[in-house]
């Protein structure tokens, strides 16, 4: 974080919140007349992801927890979210809910790994293997009897009959594609800027100190542990929203707790910058254009792809791609002024 | 100076730290009163620091009290401490590398104060260690001596009932020095201060009571022209060997 003055700090965050916005907006009208139907139910499974990602920039980024677990938190909210809608045979409260779980669970484990002390390396052995352990068991409710009332949990297809979110109090109402997305572009920005605010409150900036230095925190009468708690429930509540974007526009599966996204959130964030809001969502966006065209090739494996782009970002631009762009920009602006 | 009968502000009844075998701090029973100035000496691995890890709730100690105003906080966590105003000046300085110097300092305050107020405490904090200049600046690109001042300002910006300062000079030139043992008698008007030393002639022109630590133990505890004359702190600092080599009186 560069010392700026207050003055300028200040119109930096004004223009990036209404950047943010402009941006939100822009996408909102014109994509969904620009793309066809499938290309904009693509696209919404993009930003719901972009979300997860923001989540990860947020908690590691500026929390200095590296969770390998946003996935549990991410199928939870998804999960959540199917079994309530179907259940409701309503979307409009299941949308609470679908926030609410996630949220919780992650206030939950949050407890447990801070008030426990545990250290760095076992909060990734820790978030990991609760991802896991609700991967195996996502995937072993195949049978008939695995079913949440109304909601049949369907074992490794998931649930294909994930309701899309509807008019607020109108059950029959279903929302099309192009509504979804504009709520996840929305959802998406709001996001954003709430991570924005929180960094900038008094809370946020204990968070950046704490990760900057726990010990002196602690000693100038700051509890650590609660702030952390604070930080990875926010991170948990993002993942949230982003599985209840993604369910809402294709369906869930056990594929949301696989190693498979696990690993992606931490490759998005690195890519786009560690310790910036925006870095990681245009990694994000851009790693999914490039698996999805990969996709496409028939002779070369989408995974190889992107292991090459993490092995060469990670040795050519190990700051990621926005500070990178940054510091160019930086450079070039000196220059001119010489 | 408050009167003998009086609660002490800081106490430990023997207070020991073993790791394993190993007795850091070994039945250490000390008593600060309010407003006082004390200087702790004793070799490297006297267990000085690992006293104040004690004392400000980064160690749990294995046996022994620490009492604050009477209370007990034996076992307490660094933050608990720390908001009954106990603040440390740690021996390598720990600081927020990332933020600026002012952030750091208003973060300082930020707990007990409203935005403004921390603002203005904060500034205030930097003036009075002549450090206006480097507000701006990111404290991880700070020279040492720099950084000292830095977490000096952040420790007095609360104005805690007690500041402990580990080795404060060190890394610090003739001039710096002098400036500081200024500003630790300065600070005194309004604070009780342990402060840990190894700069002789930096003790004697703070002038004050002196409590010697050799290998956990408290070896003595007297004015601090007396414990400088004491032929035990000459070998404990110099070895027997050096039994003649003068410590400047």
């Amino acid at each position: 974080m560069r010392a700026a003055p207050p003055g300028i700090e200040r119109r930096q965050y004004l223009l990036e919140i209404g950047g943010a916005i402009a941006l939100a907006a822009a996408a909102a009208i014109g994509l969904p007349r620009a793309l066809e139907l499938f290309a904009v139910i693509n696209a919404t499974v993009f930003v719901s992801l972009a979300v997860l990602a923001l989540s990860l920039a947020l908690i590691w980024g500026f929390g200095g927890i590296l969770c390998f677990g946003q996935a549990a938190f991410f199928g939870l909210g998804g999960y959540a979210y199917a079994v309530a809608a179907l259940n409701l045979s309503d979307t409009t409260y299941a949308v609470p809910i679908a926030l609410l779980v996630p949220t919780a669970a992650a206030a939950a484990l949050g407890y447990v790994m801070f008030f426990g002390r545990i250290s760095d390396v076992y909060m990734g052995v820790i978030t990991l293997t609760v991802t896991l352990i609700l991967f195996n068991f996502s995937n072993s409710t195949a049978g008939d009897e695995w079913r949440i009332g109304a909601a049949p949990l369907g074992g490794f297809n998931g649930i294909p009959s994930t309701p899309p979110l509807n008019v607020p109090g109108q059950p029959g109402a279903a929302l099309p594609p192009e509504a979804i997305f504009r709520i996840a572009v929305a959802c998406l920005a709001l996001c954003y800027i709430l991570a924005k605010l929180v960094l900038r409150s008094s809370f946020g900036r204990v968070v950046i100190a704490i990760k900057e230095n726990e010990l002196r925190a602690e000693l100038l009468g700051y509890d650590a542990r609660l702030y952390k708690l604070g930080i990875f429930s926010l991170g948990g509540f993002m993942a949230g929203i982003a599985g209840l974007l993604f369910a809402s526009c294709v369906f869930v599966s056990p594929t949301m707790f696989s190693l498979s996204y696990s690993a992606q959130i931490i490759i998005w964030v690195m890519v786009g910058g560690l310790g910036t809001l925006a870095g990681p969502i245009i990694g994000c966006i851009l790693l999914q254009m490039l698996t999805t065209w990969a996709g496409t090739l028939r002779d070369i494996s989408p995974s190889v792809i992107l292991g090459v782009i993490l092995m060469l970002v990670v040795l050519a631009l190990p700051k990621g791609l926005l500070p990178t762009a940054f510091a160019i920009a930086g450079r070039l602006r000196r220059g001119d002024r010489r | 100076m408050s009167a003998a009968h009086a609660v002490p502000l800081l106490e430990t009844r023997a207070l020991s730290m073993r790791f394993g075998g190993v007795v850091a701090v070994d039945n250490v029973s000390l008593t600060v009163a309010e407003g006082e100035l004390r200087c702790l000496i004793g070799p490297n691995g006297a267990g000085k620091s690992t006293f104040f890890k004690c004392l400000t709730g980064q160690l749990r100690p294995s046996s022994g009290r620490i009492l604050w105003r009477g209370r007990d906080i034996t076992g307490a966590d660094s933050f608990a401490i720390a908001r009954l105003g106990i603040g440390i000046k740690t021996q390598v300085p720990s600081l927020f590398d990332g933020l600026s110097v002012l952030e750091s300092v208003v973060l300082a305050v930020r707990r007990l104060h409203s935005e403004a107020t921390s603002r203005a405490r904060a500034v205030a904090a930097l003036a009075r260690l002549e450090i206006e200049h480097l507000a701006g600046r990111q404290v991880g690109l700070l020279a040492h001596g720099q950084r000292q001042l830095v977490e000096l300002a952040m420790v007095v910006a609360p104005e805690p009932g007690l500041i402990i300062l580990d080795e404060p000079t060190a890394g610090m030139s003739a001039e710096e020095t002098r400036r500081a043992a200024e500003l630790i008698r300065e600070l005194n008007r309004r604070h009780t201060i342990i402060v840990v030393e190894h700069d002789m002639q930096f003790i004697r022109s703070i002038a004050s009571a002196v409590t010697v630590f050799h290998q956990g133990r408290v070896l003595m505890e007297d004015r601090v022209e007396r414990v400088l004359a004491d032929p035990r702190v000459r070998d404990v600092y110099l070895g027997k060997s050096a039994e003649r080599a003068k410590i400047p009186a």
